[in-house]
């Protein structure tokens, strides 16, 4: 009788296993497709031999798997849970559905310091270490500006939508000074967002800080639960809700900074799939935040895999994110009767 | 265990008291009223005296030991907090709500254990509403939302209960399953303290009372000592009616807010304190003549009272006159009044002598 008490919210062990093995799945047939068509059973080979030392059966399909796309893939895989894991986080955490990771003006930051990187002609790791550094600055000046005692949440979104179209105005500034042949469009598409410039280089970079946050925010993930309640309610279940807040900005701020600084504005991710999921797993961060995390992975290599792959010049990924999620996502809202933040 | 208040003092800003020198204190197994119009304090003092706001002097303490040297997981799992069921997040189901309550006992990087979903479970179960489990706290009601509040606080299992106007906005009926079930927690030990708009409700079930008056001052004491007319007057400026309602039961305390008294009353009124001895005659008239042994049964309880007393049947229109004349304290000889005054049928008027000396006005001492 006693094991008959189930707690709510907690994964099922075949919804755990499908949230680990679907986004491994999904890249890896994400791997074969492209302009060089590779079948599952060729990649695999290609995967053993790499393994085992072998000699590789096709050079060049070695190279487009595992110095092109792999790096790419796991790109996706990072920038789509990073993103789609800080959204999830800042819609409780400022218990407003219309959150998204740049809520704190992290990406506009980002944004203004890739743009000037590209301005300065600086090199594409440079380009990634002035966005990381900007978006850092946004936060903490949206936070200055914004927090205090006494203030409530609300105040810090308020002055993250300042601060946000402060550096939105810088970066048009940037590109009213940039060179209309070279550098405004360099910096325009970087703005669109494009995961093409992927390698193992800037992954080195840009891969720690959203590792840490994801697993950060999933240790934390009961805890999380605690953010939408109020003030008083909150503070009187014990626990350091302030300290609680901060980790969770700081989180969700290094993994949007790192994700904006290696492949641009990617809109939408942040906030399209931690509803879909809401509307699926409910409110509870047990399920919410795995959730989130793997099909924020799955549909980002979803979007990126038709962005490189539909027509010969890829499409920026934050075009196509828009026109798959939006209509995606008002379907499920219809069917599901909405939802409740 | 005993949580207490000494000379608590606060206000939100410099040189404004909205409480002054507030104490109070509540053992084992005390329920506890806190009283008072909107706008006095109530909440700030709940949140005062729980830490959330710091007292500018004073200090709140659990078994004398001050609270702010309590670190926060250890006091919140001794006190637990209901807040006002209209400021509650409504995203959660109600067991995923209740298990909440479980936080102070959790790790931090923890999840909950099979012993925690449990506890959640058997709290639910015993306030009757694990039928709620599954359900969105957005869609169930507002009574079933307050027991879903109160269970997340029992499920830390706490020694003390801190509610935030835990019946308002409720009908009769979830009313009374709120206050039963904190008359029930306490009988059981548990201290519950909890903010009121309902003298009422303090009478029929705290054990003491904290009535806060708009001033910043307030009185704390046994609920029948610290809720009376006088006290109402003071703290709400209403008068009101305290009387007894007869059930076949038992008899419970009622409170009638009859009218507002006009600003500045205490001036030239010299009823500030119930407890001045006062001469007063009450006339009652009747038709019914089955309720004269009611009157006199009533009569009887405060014979004390009765210097002497009139009694004259006029047949002819079937009305019972009853005349009685009285020296007694002023508190003593409205709560006769209101207690005719409650019976069917019984029409009572209560004359007070006029005063020759000058009015006195009766301040509650203050501790200096």
């Amino acid at each position: 009788m006693r094991a008959a008490v189930k707690q709510q919210g907690k994964l099922s062990f075949g919804w755990l296993v499908l949230l680990f093995v679907l986004p491994v799945a999904v890249g890896f047939v994400a791997l074969g497709i492209g302009r060089i068509w590779i079948t599952p059973s060729d990649i695999f080979a290609s995967l053993v031999t790499k393994l085992s030392g072998g000699e590789a059966v096709s050079a060049q399909n070695d190279m487009v798997l595992w110095n092109i796309r792999l790096p790419r893939i796991l790109l996706d895989m990072l920038v789509g849970a990073g993103l789609s894991g800080a959204g999830c986080a800042y819609q409780s955490l400022f218990a407003n559905p219309l959150a998204t990771p740049d809520t704190l003006g992290v990406a506009s930051g980002a944004s203004f310091g890739a743009a000037l990187g590209i301005l300065m002609g600086m090199s594409l790791l440079g380009i990634q270490g002035t966005a990381l550094v900007f978006g850092g600055a946004a936060v903490l000046l949206t936070w200055l500006a914004g927090a205090g005692k006494g203030r409530g949440l609300n105040t810090i979104v308020l002055s993250g939508i300042m601060i946000g179209s402060l550096f939105s105005a810088l970066v048009s500034l940037v590109k009213y000074t940039a060179d209309t042949e070279s550098e405004l469009p360099a910096i325009t598409y970087w703005l669109m967002g494009s995961l093409d410039s992927a390698n193992f280089g800037s992954l080195k970079l840009g891969a720690p800080p959203i590792l840490i946050g994801l697993i950060l925010l999933l240790a934390l993930r009961w805890r999380l639960n605690l953010l939408p309640l109020s003030e008083d309610e909150a503070r009187s279940s014990g626990v350091n809700v302030r300290a609680l807040r901060v980790v969770v900005i700081i989180c969700a701020t290094m993994m949007t900074a790192s994700c904006v600084s290696m492949c641009g504005q990617v809109g939408w991710v942040g906030l399209l799939v931690p509803h879909i999921c809401r509307m699926k797993f409910g409110n509870n961060h047990l399920s919410l935040m795995p959730a989130s995390i793997s099909l924020g992975a799955v549909f980002m290599i979803l979007v990126d895999t038709l962005a490189r792959s539909v027509t010969a010049a890829e499409i920026p990924v934050s075009i196509l994110t828009a026109i798959i999620g939006a209509p995606f996502f008002i379907i499920l809202m219809r069917r599901s009767g909405g939802w409740s933040l | 265990m005993k949580i207490a208040v000494e000379n608590g003092c606060f206000g939100y800003k410099k040189g404004e008291q909205l409480l002054q020198n507030v104490s109070l204190e509540a053992t084992d197994g005390e329920l506890v009223a806190i009283l008072g119009p909107n706008g006095a304090g109530k909440t700030t003092m709940l949140r005062c005296m729980m830490g959330f706001l710091k007292w500018k002097d004073g200090r709140s303490s659990i078994d004398g030991k001050d609270i702010r040297n309590i670190p926060p997981r250890e006091l919140w799992r001794t006190i637990a907090y209901v807040p006002q069921a209209k400021n509650a997040s409504a995203a959660y189901t109600a067991g995923e709500m209740v298990l909440l309550g479980r936080s102070s006992r959790i790790g931090i990087f923890s999840q909950p254990k099979q012993e925690d979903v449990e506890k959640a479970d058997e709290v639910m179960e015993r306030l009757g509403i694990l039928h709620l489990k599954e359900k969105k706290c957005s869609e169930i009601s507002g009574g079933e939302l307050q027991m879903v509040l109160i269970a997340r606080a029992l499920a830390s299992q706490p020694r003390i209960l801190v509610l935030d106007e835990p019946e308002s906005n409720l009908d009769f009926k979830n009313q009374l399953i709120v206050l039963e079930t904190l008359s029930r927690l306490a009988s059981e030990g548990m201290i519950c303290l909890f903010n009121t708009h309902y003298p009422a409700h303090a009478l029929q079930r705290a054990g003491k009372s904290f009535l806060l008056c708009k001033d910043g001052s307030s009185i704390f004491g046994p609920t029948r000592e610290v809720v009376t007319e006088a006290n109402i007057r003071r703290a709400f400026g209403v008068r009101a009616v305290i009387g007894d309602v007869e059930t076949p039961e038992n008899i419970l305390r009622s409170v009638l807010p009859v009218e507002i008294v006009p600003e500045g009353w205490k001036e030239n009124e010299s009823a500030a304190d119930g407890s001045i001895r006062r001469i007063a005659s009450i006339t009652i008239l009747t038709k019914d003549y089955g309720m004269a042994g009611k009157i006199n049964e009533i009569l009887h309880r405060y014979s004390e009272l009765v210097i002497g007393r009139m009694g004259m049947p006029y047949k002819k229109a079937g009305v019972f006159f009853i005349s009685v004349a009285l020296d007694g304290t002023e508190s003593e000889i409205q709560a006769l009044g209101d207690a005719l005054g409650l019976l069917p049928g019984v029409s009572v008027k209560t004359v007070f002598a006029k005063e020759e000396k000058g009015t006195e006005i009766h301040e509650q001492p203050r501790t200096d």
